[in-house]
């Protein structure tokens, strides 16, 4: 399952237009003598996550910015969903667009539950609607309903985001704008909410345009992700793992980082590589097949499964002659990874393992091996692409 | 006699000689006016130091010290020379226990604010460099916390002007017993030469002390307190 | 030509204090303490509504659109300095001479100068330091920018701006009994009479009479801020108190 890596980025699918298309979009500040953002073209497509990532000053703020009209462009258009934003007073631009920030900007002098309630109730929903709506939006962004009738402030951080989120999405704007979002907590939460993110986005499909520096966020999060260099030039504009796998510049390369490869890992789950059988046996197996199957992978140690469920791994140089495996002393699977797991995750445990294999457990039954082997195989056709 | 409070008077704003004549007097009242001020604001500036470094040494009092003074600060001027005058008589003593009372809020607050003020980083620093206690205050504290003390001395400066005018209803005003006087004469040019020269001194002072701050504390010129 | 203040109630100097107090015409007989305590707040209530109608739009405005910070810091300084008695002395001859009699214009712009600085300067300092996340949430959420300003800065504002009208407002009944010096009436005559007629009495009593209206109103007003208002605002100003820990 290797990536088509010539599919062009640019090119939307034929029934598909793109959500939002910036045409040559320029911005000069006045008093400024260089451009803020020179040119700017970018088609994001419908339903995708897009992340503007980029060095200080390469614009990603103020692109975002410019497409829900918090910063005007000197020129050039945006368009989304094929209508100029121009065209529409900016206020109520706004009100179809979700916007979340790094400090949240929640209103202090409201609770959570009317805080959410906002957008709406300036569209005028109908209070009966507008709770139905929290309801789905508290679900939805994992958010515990207690915390409704509380102020921002007895919040805490991961928990202040959700509620910006959830506040972006009342009123279900197809278009999500989102600068720094996770930037202001830990790194255990951060993880955590990227992770909702993801899983936000597979329930809601929005288009998502997301600002960060921190090119891990951006590989985790995006479908695309757009490197931009200062005054808002696009040095690469590609799925994530294109722009590992094969930096379009100098500079992509190095504001990738020299762990490329490695983090190419953290694109790919090990449910979509191959897997092989591996030195593993059937409970009730005699010695010389235990031997057989080892010698055949040449390694130390068999495993054994009973009737689907992975039993553990036995150290071949402790098996004596007469000794039928199963009766000797079996190293529980801590060397087991879940499909859903990346193959970052297997290297990390197929390196730190005795066994230098990692099993997997799908939920509780054996499905096989990874080996180093395989990530390798995997690295060199090229990550699958994720799917959305 | 007669007329009870007319509502039109033909008696001239201003009679320019009578500034001519009475320069003494005017002369006199003005300093009196200053007397008053610096004495009320020296003795209260000393005052308030002590109970400032009372409520930064011993936190707990800073709560009760802060909050007496501000109940002080509350107590209407005419109040405060009624209820004193009949212990003390009529004489500069109530006046001045009056006006110093009233800078406490204002100087123990800025004193207490402006050493607050100085970041723990600074006051370790110090620490670290072997300075002492009294070094340090007297050497990094206090210049940091000066723009904030320099506020204080000038707005309880210019308060006391403006309460020292009040006291001439004790006869201790200075330029606002020439208010007073003309108010009881129904002589207007008394009342508009120390109306005028009492703002007039207010603000002089207020520029000056102002002027002093900045000069004083040049580092401070960015974030300025005002 | 010489003018006679109203006759002063002259009371006898040997009155006790409590027997002054307890007398019922103290309170309610000609020139008592019931309409003299009506007059003054009533003055004082007219002069803090010109000043809050004025002081707080006008602040806010400027506040929100980011301009005149150094100009008002300027004019509002200055304004602190002037002595409202020397204003209010200065304003009664003008006020003669051009036929409005002694009351109510001196002393009403002299307080009014005096309540102006304090509710202008909160309300401004308030409004300019609103948390600028939640104002760009709120523009992004389609707000206009009089809806920033009024759901917003305003409301969150709310709790320092009453406290800036309380500080005003307590300055402004404290200050007020100088009236009586100069031509008027009001909860301050009595301090003016024992002062005429040596009687310690009234200087006491007068004393305490007007001191209590400025703690009255100092309380009544910090019981609004307390519990007037609306439960967000008053949510705030717990939080406040909590992470400040120092007195205003």
């Amino acid at each position: 399952m290797a990536l088509d890596a010539a599919t062009a980025p640019e090119t939307p699918l034929a029934d598909e237009r793109p959500a939002i298309v910036l045409r040559a979009v320029t911005k000069r500040f006045p008093g400024m003598d260089h451009l803020a953002v020179d040119a700017l073209s970018l088609e994001i497509p419908r339903g995708s996550i897009v992340a503007l990532i980029g060095p200080s000053g390469c614009g990603k703020t103020t692109t975002l910015r410019m497409i829900n009209r918090l910063i005007e462009p000197t020129s050039g258009s945006i368009e989304i969903e094929g209508e100029d934003v121009t065209r529409m007073p900016a206020t109520e631009l706004r009100r179809g667009i979700g916007y979340v920030i790094q400090q949240v900007g929640l209103f202090p002098h409201r609770t959570v539950s009317q805080n959410i309630a906002t957008v709406p109730r300036t569209l005028g929903w109908e209070k009966a609607r507008i709770r139905a709506r929290i309801d789905e939006l508290v679900e939805l962004v994992g958010l515990d309903p207690a915390m409704l009738g509380r102020y921002p402030d007895e919040l805490s951080g991961g928990q202040q985001q959700r509620v910006g989120v959830a506040r972006a999405l009342a009123a279900d704007p197809p278009v999500l704008l989102m600068d720094e979002p996770f930037g202001a907590v830990d790194p255990i939460v951060r993880g955590r909410l990227q992770d909702e993110l993801i899983s936000l986005q597979r329930r809601v499909h929005k288009t998502i345009v997301i600002v960060t520096h921190d090119i891990d966020e951006a590989i985790k999060l995006a479908d695309r992700v757009a490197l931009l260099n200062v005054g808002g030039i696009v040095e690469q504009y590609a799925p994530p793992d294109e722009i590992l796998a094969a930096p379009a510049s100098e500079f992509v390369e190095q504001f990738v980082g020299d762990d490329r490869s490695s983090k190419r890992l953290t694109l790919a789950r090990v449910a979509d590589l191959p897997f092989s059988q591996g030195p593993v046996v059937d409970a009730g197996a005699t010695l010389e097949e235990a031997r057989a199957a080892m010698e055949a992978h040449r390694t130390d140690w068999v495993g054994l499964v009973d009737d689907g469920a992975f039993l553990g791994w036995v150290d071949g140089r402790e098996l004596g002659p007469g000794d039928a495996p199963f009766d000797r002393p079996r190293e529980r699977p801590a060397a087991q990874v879940h499909p859903e797991s990346t193959l970052r995750e297997a290297m990390e445990i197929i390196m730190t393992s005795s066994t230098s294999v990692a099993v997997i457990d799908d939920g509780g039954g054996f499905g096989g091996v990874v080996t180093l082997e395989g990530i390798r195989a995997a690295l060199a056709e090229g990550v699958p692409e994720r799917v959305a | 006699m007669i007329s009870l409070l007319p509502l039109q008077t033909s008696e001239p704003l201003i009679r320019w000689n009578y500034i001519g004549d009475q320069w003494d007097d005017i002369q006199r009242k003005l300093i009196d006016h200053i007397e008053l001020t610096l004495i009320s604001v020296a003795l209260g500036l000393i005052l308030s130091t002590t109970l400032a470094a009372i409520a930064l040494r011993y936190h707990w009092t800073s709560g009760p010290i802060t909050t007496i003074s501000a109940v002080i600060y509350t107590i209407p001027s005419v109040a405060l020379f009624g209820i004193l005058v009949p212990y003390t008589g009529l004489s500069k003593t109530p006046a001045v226990i009056a006006l110093t009372g009233y800078t406490f809020l204002v100087l123990v607050t800025a004193i207490i604010s402006g050493f607050r003020s100085v970041p723990r980083a600074v006051r370790e620093a110090a620490d670290g460099m072997g300075l002492s206690a009294r070094r340090r205050v007297m050497s990094v504290e206090l210049p940091l916390a000066l723009p904030y003390i320099m506020t204080g001395i000038r707005v309880a400066t210019v308060t006391t002007v403006g309460l020292v005018t009040v006291a001439s209803i004790i006869g201790q005003g200075g330029l606002g017993d020439l208010i007073l006087d003309g108010l009881r004469r129904t002589y207007w040019t008394p009342m508009i030469v120390g109306a005028v020269l009492s703002v007039a001194l207010a603000l002089v002072l207020d520029l000056g002390l102002w002027l002093l701050g900045r000069a004083i504390t040049p580092w401070a010129r960015r974030a300025r307190v005002r | 030509m010489n003018v006679v203040f109203p006759a002063q109630a002259a009371v006898p100097r040997d009155i006790g204090l409590w027997e002054w107090f307890s007398r019922g015409n103290t309170w309610t007989g000609e020139g008592g303490i019931l309409s003299s305590a009506v007059d003054t707040i009533t003055l004082c209530a007219a002069v803090m509504a010109v000043s809050v109608v004025i002081a707080v739009p006008l602040a806010a405005l400027l506040a929100h659109h980011r301009r005149g910070e150094i100009s008002a810091t300027w004019t509002l300084n200055i304004g602190r300095a002037i002595p409202t008695f020397a204003i209010a002395g200065l304003l009664v001859p003008i006020s003669l001479t051009n036929g409005y009699g002694f009351e109510p214009w001196p002393i009403s712009i002299a307080l009014l100068m005096l309540a102006l600085p304090p509710i202008f300067l909160t309300t401004y300092t308030a409004v300019r330091h609103t948390d600028p996340g939640a104002i760009d949430a709120a523009r992004a959420m389609g707000f206009t920018e009089r809806d920033v300003l009024v759901r917003v800065e305003l409301a969150l504002a709310v709790g320092l701006i009453l406290s800036g009208i309380r500080v005003a407002a307590v300055a402004v009944v404290a200050t007020e009994p100088i009236r009586a010096f100069l031509g008027g009436d009001g909860l301050g005559r009595y301090v003016r009479d024992g002062l005429g007629q040596n009687n310690d009495t009234l200087k006491i009593g007068g004393a305490i009479l007007v001191a209590g209206l400025a703690a009255l109103t100092g309380l009544a007003l910090g019981a609004v801020e307390r519990y007037g208002l609306p439960a967000g605002a008053r949510h705030l100003r717990q939080v406040q108190d909590t992470r400040t820990g120092e007195t205003r």
